[in-house]
């Protein structure tokens, strides 16, 4: 029996893996996208993050809503308030044509606050998400248990991302995100308003960056630092390389696995220092990542 | 008519252009000359709203253009930028939905079936990222990204720059082609003197942030000082037919 049960182990290992992977993938996604058109890094997105999820807590907890409608609440408070840290917070410092530290001072900054928000509100404790929301927890597959949450994180990854990429691909603001994050000054040139393609970068990733606060509260659980899992976000763009946004998908769906086995192996204490030493040696080897393409200039 | 006036203008502290005075009529060729740093890029992208007006106007009919870059092209006025900057991971086809952006459905289609017609070899490379283009093809994007545009003046900086031969003339038989076909006016940035020259209706010699000779082409090609300083050497060395004479 010893065989078998092994491997049922480590396939959920590989599904709750590949779910946590899938988070990642959202808040790196979102994150990547701010840096590839506006070139900071900008870790007000865990705050915007923490915040939805918080905003589907409530919706689910007080206001006793359906996973679906909970899940859409997170996406449109997150997308609302990525516009609202665009408008408040960032475009100010762009009119005054800021350096880009400044930027990222101010997203950090943003973090906090926003932190600090939901420490007033809620206080240090924990909270979940009401149990009923997610009625069936488990699906039994012989010896496999695979936990609906996780399974839900996973679908609910594929659709955004199914989503979004009919949104780069096929619409022109979708394509015009794309070509601000090549050169923003050549896109004012095709007559397109920057401004509003910047606006519709931050809504898409505030919309990702909600979906993932309120999928990684449904699968773990909610405290005022959750939006401290940014740093995920960030270390996966880093590792597929900010350009391309497969290649940060990729990076976090790795990153998940390997954490959710770090931890299995080694102890939740250790694996995040493996994790980052792994980070600096592959960026060693690697400095553009996983998919790091650069178009050199043509004579 | 586009008509600057009295311009000043440069970045944050430091002022580039000094009281530039330039007419350019409809559907005329302007050519703009100078050496590198002279501010010839700088003037493009005032026009364009790129870079703040210190103190003057630029008319377009008697109305002062729209400061923001977006509304500057809705109100016709294209630039092909110096150095191309195409989106080098869209691929062809996307470039030029980009340029055409502000153009319906309708008037996309048409428009780039004739950038196709122009370089079919935008149209075999359709759905390759324009990154991987050579430079000369590059050019021909950017040439076709701005005709997406549709535009009624075309502001092209230095589009000659680095281009072999065969694509260099290419390259302003359609300029030539769309100002007399399509009456599109140009007003054509060049450090390529005598090409330009031979081109233009008019021209301007811009030292320093400011134009110091100024006149119709072919009185400047002749003129002493503009030889001196701006065809002595490159006579010598360009070999390109002129694209009037390819034409006629
Ligand atoms: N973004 C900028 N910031 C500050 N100075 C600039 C900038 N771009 C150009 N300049 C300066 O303006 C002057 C004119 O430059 P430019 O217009 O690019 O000349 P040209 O196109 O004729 O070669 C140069 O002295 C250049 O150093
Ligand atoms: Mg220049």
């Amino acid at each position: 029996m010893g065989v078998p049960m092994q491997f049922s182990i480590i396939l959920q290992q590989v599904v709750n893996g590949l779910s946590l992977g899938a988070v990642y993938a959202l808040i790196a996604v979102g994150f990547a996208l701010i840096f590839n058109v506006l070139k900071f890094s900008n870790f007000a997105h865990g705050g915007v993050l923490g915040i939805s999820a918080y905003a589907g807590y409530i919706a689910a907890n007080q206001f006793k809503l359906p996973l679906i409608p909970v899940i859409l609440v997170g996406m449109v408070t997150g997308a609302i308030l990525a516009v609202l840290v665009e408008l408040i917070a960032f475009r100010w410092i762009r009119l005054q044509k800021g350096q880009l530290v400044y930027f990222f001072v101010t997203s950090v900054t943003m973090l906090m606050l926003l932190e600090q928000v939901l420490i007033i509100r809620f206080g240090a404790s924990f909270e979940s998400y009401p149990y009923t929301l997610v009625k069936v927890r488990v699906l039994q597959f012989g010896d496999v248990t695979i936990s609906v949450t996780y399974l839900l994180s996973l679908i609910s990854t594929i659709i955004a991302f199914s989503g979004l990429i009919y949104v780069l691909k096929k619409t022109k603001i979708g394509i015009a995100i794309r070509a601000a994050s090549n050169d923003l000054t050549a896109t004012s040139l095709m007559g397109i308003n920057v401004n509003m393609v910047i606006i519709a970068a931050f809504i898409v990733s505030g919309m990702l960056g909600g979906l993932s606060g309120v999928l990684y509260g449904i699968s773990a659980s909610l405290s005022p630092q959750i939006g401290q899992i940014v740093v995920k976000g960030f270390i996966a763009s880093v590792l597929g390389g900010l350009g391309s946004l497969t290649g940060v998908a990729v990076a976090a769906v790795v990153l998940g696995v390997l954490e959710v086995f770090l931890i299995s192996t080694i102890g939740s204490g250790l694996s995040p220092v493996v994790i980052f030493l792994l980070m600096v040696v592959f960026l060693l080897v690697r400095p553009h990542g996983f998919a790091g393409v650069s178009f050199s200039d043509k004579a | 008519m586009l008509e600057i006036k009295n311009l000043h203008s440069g970045y944050n502290k430091i002022e580039v252009l000094h009281d530039i005075n330039i007419k350019v009529p409809d559907g005329k060729i302007v050519v703009v000359i100078g050496r590198n740093g002279a501010g010839k890029s700088t003037l493009l992208n005032t026009i364009s709203g790129l870079v703040k007006i210190k103190s003057g106007s630029i008319e377009m009919n008697g109305q002062k253009i729209p400061s923001a870059p977006h509304k500057i092209v809705a109100s016709g006025i294209i630039q092909v930028p110096e150095g191309r900057r195409i989106f080098p991971s869209l691929t062809i086809a996307e470039n030029l939905i980009m340029g055409g952006y502000l153009a319906s459905n309708a008037e996309m289609n048409v428009r780039k079936e004739e950038v196709y017609n122009t370089f079919p070899i935008l149209c075999q490379r359709e759905n390759q990222q324009a990154g991987t283009l050579s430079g000369g093809e590059q050019q021909m994007l950017a040439m076709g990204r701005g005709m997406m545009a549709g535009p009624k003046i075309l502001l092209l900086d230095e589009p000659s720059l680095g281009l072999a031969p065969l694509v260099f003339t290419q390259v302003f038989e359609l300029i030539i082609k769309l100002n007399k076909e399509r009456n599109m006016t140009i007003i054509l940035v060049e450090q390529n003197a005598t090409i330009a020259l031979k081109m233009a209706d008019y021209a301007y010699v811009l030292e320093n942030g400011c134009v110091v000779i100024e006149g119709p082409g072919e009185e400047l090609i002749k003129d002493a000082r503009v030889k001196a300083a701006y065809l002595g050497a490159a006579v010598k060395t360009l070999k390109e037919p002129s694209p009037r004479e390819y034409l006629e």
